[in-house]
């Protein structure tokens, strides 16, 4: 499953979606897909960094949702404390 | 009487210096942990989503990472760009403080605009360094470490 998660005040919200399900069309998991990318895309109107997130390498950063990805985090905006 | 005088002017300017010392040798601007105001059950809301975070810390750190952080307060993080320098990003959050061959070279203070859990913010730092440390680094507030603890420095690049 791949999973998309935006940390936020309430510990981090998920929507998850099976890869195998959107290659073969289904609508829940293509649906699951388009919530993800508009969530993705409104986060990061409000300046939140997105980061994929593979076991055992450094998180790499990405500015276009990547519906391949096994995990995307997104990270609220930031300022210097 | 002057002797009495003398050690009481003494202890006096005594407990003065240790006053002085004391106030410096605290971190400084050190970020409290933010709890989002709220009505009544935010309390409950906010350790929901403390074991949340927990929870996903555990869940992306290796086992390694996640017990060097328990058993020394801190996880390290390696600079993707600079040879010897190594992050320390604190169980709570706080300043993260930077090494350059073992040796401290300053702090960076970096928070999220909206209040997160302890262990988001940790992942936060990890994600951000590993990452988009240029940008990390560009955003950050620098504090220089001196006998006393880190003190807030003028901005600069790099």
């Amino acid at each position: 499953m791949a999973k998309l998660r935006v940390l936020s005040s309430r510990g981090d919200t998920v929507v998850e979606w099976d890869e195998k399900k959107v290659e073969l069309g289904d609508p829940d998991a293509l649906a699951a897909v388009r919530e993800a990318e508009r969530i993705f895309e409104e986060q990061r109107a409000r300046g939140a960094t997105a980061f994929v997130v593979t076991p055992d390498k450094p998180a790499q950063r990405i500015d276009t949702f990547d519906p391949q990805a096994e995990q995307v985090v997104m990270v609220p905006r930031v300022a210097g404390g | 009487m002057t002797d009495l005088a003398f050690f009481l002017v003494a202890a006096l300017e005594l407990l003065f210096v240790l006053l002085i010392i004391g106030l410096l040798c605290r971190t400084p601007y050190r970020v409290l942990v933010q709890q989002p105001a709220g009505p009544l059950g935010a309390r409950q809301d906010w350790r929901a989503a403390q074991e949340r975070a927990e929870a996903l810390l555990q869940e992306i750190l290796t086992e390694e990472e996640y017990r060097q952080l328990e058993r020394r307060g801190y996880l390290e993080v390696r600079s993707p760009s600079r040879g010897h320098r190594v992050y320390r990003i604190p169980r709570h959050q706080g300043q993260v403080k930077v090494y350059e061959g073992g040796v401290p070279v300053m702090a960076l203070c970096v928070q999220s605009m909206e209040p997160i859990p302890d262990g988001d913010a940790v992942l936060m730092h990890k994600l951000m360094i590993e990452g988009n440390e240029d940008e990390y680094l560009r955003i950050a507030n620098r504090f220089e470490p001196t006998l006393y603890g880190f003190i807030a420095l003028r901005p600069r690049r790099n």
